[in-house]
């Protein structure tokens, strides 16, 4: 766990050991174990790593059925070159770059076909209602859930590029900026800068919003 | 509003003091993790993918890809994907259209081909002599081809249709 402490503007300051380092530092031994046969390994390695690949999906705005092909692709992929890697303690730069790529494929590949700009895909958010939002809504933390969607909103109404850079930001466990700099294709020394930016934009919303 | 620069991110405009960024970053991470988190049915498939770990096959590389390397042709929305895969001496030419796939391996030489359309989907497609082939069904989201040839297997990296 990173500590809650305030860390002043230095937001930066450890920019290739941030949050992930704690949680990755044994990537390169479980995708070692994994190639040598060891289950659960791999284990680890999908569920240390899964949410970093959906948010790189989910930060492109793809849609379901191409979002969820992507991520398939980028594991099946990852399976497939596990022996191969030239750098195995850089599993997760790998899988955020590839899935980066087959993303913009992707993209490249709508914009040829047909300009699709499907508004669903937009308010997906309030749509969507997975298991866990349901159990949330029943139990009696309403007050919680409201705030987490009212936080969610305004997370997606913020400017494409603030939304994509902390839609990678905030995967489970947090990825290192080696790792957000392979999935958005943007420099490891401007990601920390621009996070406080984002950030500070989206509490503004959300005060513009509370005051309002 | 006026605080967007060119590239999307807005200026530096607030005041830093009293910001904790590191604590709405995390109250959006949980957020995250409950209004969006990895579908079941997908973090199942990552997990059953490790089938597809196979230190014995060589991996045709992806070296052409239509999507990627073409100029789109005007009038031609539907253009069949075109890609080449290459493991040294050995090239795999494939044409992805509506109706399946066709394609050649190069050198010509006879193999045995299937398509693998996950960690438990494989279907066998007709071969001739010289490594031509032909499958009638279209690939429905990511596949590879498995190249059986002179007592080698490969297997072409993993893409989506």
């Amino acid at each position: 766990m990173r500590s809650g402490t305030l860390r002043s503007t230095a937001y930066d300051d450890l920019p290739y050991t941030r949050g992930g380092a704690v949680d990755r530092t044994e990537v390169g031994a479980l995708v070692r174990s994994a190639v040598d046969g060891d289950a659960a390994a791999w284990k680890a390695l999908v569920e240390g790593m899964s949410p970093l690949v959906w948010s790189v999906v989910r930060a492109h705005r793809l849609s379901d059925a191409d979002g969820h092909e992507v991520y398939q692709t980028t594991w099946f992929r990852f399976a497939q070159h596990l022996g191969r890697l030239r750098e195995p303690d850089k599993a997760g730069s790998w899988l955020a770059s590839t899935a980066r790529h087959e993303c913009l494929k992707v993209l490249k590949g709508l914009t040829r076909l047909t300009l699709t700009d499907d508004p669903q895909v937009l308010d997906r958010a309030s749509e969507e209602r997975t298991p866990e939002q349901t159990l949330i809504d029943a139990e009696e933390e309403a007050d919680q859930a409201e705030r987490i969607r009212r936080l969610w909103q305004e997370f997606e109404a913020l400017g494409e590029r603030c939304r994509q850079l902390l839609r990678v930001l905030i995967a489970s466990p947090p990825p290192s900026y080696l790792e957000v700099s392979a999935a958005l294709g943007i420099a490891v020394g401007s990601i920390g800068p621009l996070r406080q930016r984002c950030l500070r934009r989206l509490r503004a919303r959300l005060d513009a919003r509370g005051a309002a | 509003m006026s605080d967007m620069h060119g590239n999307g991110f807005p200026e530096e405009d607030f005041d830093d003091a009293g910001f904790d960024g590191d604590l709405l970053e995390e109250e959006l991470r949980q957020a995250a993790a409950v209004l969006d988190p990895v579908p079941v049915g997908l973090r199942q498939l990552a997990l059953e993918a490790y089938a597809l770990h196979d230190l014995d096959a060589r991996i045709a590389e992806l070296t052409f890809d239509s999507l990627v390397d073409a100029l789109p042709v005007r009038g031609v929305p539907e253009a069949p994907r075109m890609l080449t895969f290459r493991a040294g001496e050995l090239t795999v030419d494939v044409e992805v259209t509506g109706e399946g796939l066709i394609g050649q391996v190069l050198p010509p030489q006879s193999a045995r081909i299937e398509v693998l359309g996950g960690p438990q989907t494989t279907r066998p497609v007709t071969v001739d002599t010289l490594g031509r082939f032909t499958s009638d069904q279209p690939p429905t989201g990511p596949f590879a081809l498995r190249l059986r040839t002179g007592g080698e297997v490969i297997v072409t990296e993993w893409l989506r249709a």
